[in-house]
């Protein structure tokens, strides 16, 4: 995407933000490394991909392998350095494997609810009108509905396995970035360049997808950072309420339910799955409010 | 103004019947209705009961005739019969309110008496050390599982605390789960005991109202300051205290009272999380478990309910706008 950096003179001689030849993307990279909480939630959030991707490498059993005379082992024990649950699984493996459904339902469903969302919003606001008003009807009405029960209430027919959660979190999570794109594209259809692109009889895929989407990536990419977030959070709060990932696959929300049952005896248990899903949502949230900061095309000036 | 109001109420209904067709649908279409459960849970059941049965609970009719009864019973009031709890979900739904409301009015109230303070104060103190502290603290409420969150409050103060190993001190305990002790009476009593069992609740689910209450009160206090009116105010001399109150506050405060009104159904629907850990008999609770139960009569009431709860606050935080901003003309 080309952005020509237009810069105030005067401004750019007091403090030189914008160095010559540098693009848009760049500009922001550099912001952000200066972020410094944003760039440790990207590196914690990279660590913590790693670890799921390597999770069959780096885990010291397999995340099935129950240890039935090693049941409730206590934390800091010489074979088991996070303990033991209930049916003696080694708890730090099953962790880092909990942590790759868990992640990947995370990206999963942000990236479903914010293409979903896009689409939307696209729609909406390019063809105005009718269509629009459509679309932003129904936005309405899904904002209205009592989501957490609705996504309870699929969450028990359709939940189990990693693909029905994704898609019942994208189904419903789509109406904040639709209604975001759908303001950007608004804002942008009638700018001189959209109209510029389109006296020269460019057609309507070109101007939706030359000119006006890249335009409102910024914003879009922001609300998919933080997403990601949410997304674990509800898949965390759906197993925990034993509708969404079931065992024998472990996700962090499961582990938790499970948890909860020895708590009074085993109260690591509980401890750190929770903990790992609150350190991840704590990253994306770091990590997403500094990309905000960085891409904000207004601070470029 | 009172056309507006007029005019918005209509336009609720539409919304509300779209709603309860979306939700109705939801719940009957999905697979396992409720004489299946009882099937699968009682080998005894025969054939012949089954279609007895289905014919009894009117199963057995197209969804759109099923849908209409059940319009027709609701809007005279009647919910239906909870099968799970053995009684009229209207009854059922009167007490979970009650319930519900103790503490979401606690939540609330506590979430804006620390939110408001602490985002001044991090406003006019921008990138002061507490500013720092305030806005960190923001990240923290809205990324930690508030389950997990109340778990973890349950083991400190309810199961293990540092006090109760001195002789004499257990009672700092707090309860655990529930909502009184039994037999406590009424009055003065009954107010402290469930004030006890309030605590932990309460703060855990203000947690998350709080910190964006933070946040809004921060964003919005930093804008106002900008302004040239409270520039002009302190131009004229005006002591910093009286710029601040009366110029600033009251403008950044209007934004703020539309977010908290639209928030107050969050925070009502938010608690289902929070009265599953806590055992707290409250609407929420009612919600996941009646949906989670497969009793669908009591799942739909409760999911309408907060639904027109939405649709309430969201026309009262419009209306509020309007009366605490001149600016603003509805017609």
């Amino acid at each position: 995407m080309v952005r020509n950096a237009v810069t105030v003179p005067a401004l750019t001689v007091a403090a030189p933000v914008t160095q010559a030849g540098e693009g848009y993307w760049q500009i922001a990279w550099r912001r952000l490394r200066r972020h410094r909480l944003a760039m440790g939630g990207l590196l914690i959030i990279a660590l913590l991909v790693a670890t799921a991707v390597f999770a069959p490498w780096i885990a010291p059993y397999k995340f099935e392998q129950i240890d039935l005379l090693n049941r409730f082992g206590k934390p800091l024990a010489p074979r088991h350095l996070l303990g033991t649950d209930d049916l003696g699984h080694d708890v730090l493996t099953r962790l880092l494997f909990a942590g790759r459904v868990s992640l990947l339902v995370g990206f999963a469903a942000a990236l479903s609810a914010i293409a979903l969302g896009t689409l939307v919003g696209v729609v909406a606001g390019f063809y105005t009108g009718l269509v629009d008003n459509a679309l932003m009807r129904l936005t309405d009405i899904i904002l209205t509905l009592p989501i957490f029960g609705v996504l309870l209430l699929l969450g028990r027919y359709f939940g189990g396995g990693i693909a029905p959660i994704v898609a019942i979190i994208g189904l419903f999570g789509w109406t904040t970035a639709a209604r975001l794109v759908r303001g950007e594209i608004l804002r942008l259809r009638t700018q001189d360049f959209a109209d510029a692109a389109r006296a020269l009889g460019a057609s309507q895929s070109r101007i939706i997808f030359r000119h006006l989407l890249p335009n409102a990536l910024a914003p879009i990419i922001v609300a998919a950072t933080l997403d990601v977030g949410g997304a674990i959070l509800i898949e965390a709060a759906l197993s925990y309420f034993g509708v969404g990932i079931q065992p024998p696959t472990p996700s962090w929300g499961n582990m938790l339910q499970n948890a909860q049952s020895y708590m009074w005896t085993s109260p690591w248990l509980a401890f750190w799955p929770g903990a790992m899903i609150f350190l991840t949502v704590l990253c994306f949230n770091f990590f997403g409010d500094g990309l905000r900061d960085a891409l904000d095309p207004r601070l470029r000036l | 103004m009172q056309r507006y109001i007029f005019r918005r109420l209509l336009q609720m209904i539409p919304i509300a019947l779209g709603i309860s067709v979306l939700m109705f649908a939801l719940l009957t279409l999905a697979p396992g209705d409720p004489v299946d459960l009882l099937i699968s849970s009682d080998p005894r059941v025969k054939p012949e009961d089954v279609v007895r049965l289905k014919h009894l609970y009117g199963l057995d009719q197209p969804i759109h005739i099923r849908y209409l009864k059940w319009l027709g019973r609701t809007v005279q009031g009647d919910l239906g019969f909870s099968r799970t709890y053995k009684e009229p979900v209207t009854e059922l739904m009167r007490d979970r309110i009650g319930n519900s409301l103790w503490l979401t009015v606690t939540a609330f109230v506590l979430a804006v008496g620390v939110a408001v303070p602490v985002g001044i104060y991090s406003a006019l103190h921008q990138y002061s050390f507490l500013d720092y502290a305030a806005t960190t603290f923001t990240f923290f409420g809205v990324s930690i599982p508030v389950f997990w969150f109340g778990i973890m409050a349950i083991y400190l103060f309810a199961v293990w605390h540092p006090w109760t190993q001195i002789p004499g001190l257990a009672w700092v305990l707090l309860p655990p789960g529930g909502i009184s002790t039994p037999g406590v009476g009424e009055g003065l009593p009954f107010l402290l005991d469930r004030l006890r069992y309030m605590i932990l609740p309460s703060i855990v689910l203000a947690l998350l109202s709080m910190a964006s209450y933070t946040r809004y009160t921060r964003s919005s206090m930093l804008e106002v300051v900008r302004q040239d009116y409270v520039r002009t105010a302190r131009a004229k001399g005006l002591a910093e205290g009286v710029v601040i109150n009366k110029h600033a506050l009251r403008n950044a405060l209007i934004p703020l009272i539309t977010i908290m009104a639209l928030s107050i159904s969050g925070l009502f629907a938010g608690a289902p999380i929070t009265e599953t850990v806590f055992a707290w008999p409250g609407v929420g609770r009612l919600l996941v478990d009646s949906v989670i139960g497969g009793d669908y009569v009591a799942a739909q009431a409760v999911l309408m309910f907060l639904a027109v709860l939405v649709l309430i606050f969201n026309l009262m935080a419009d209306i509020g706008y309007a009366f605490l901003d001149p600016r603003i003309k509805y017609d």
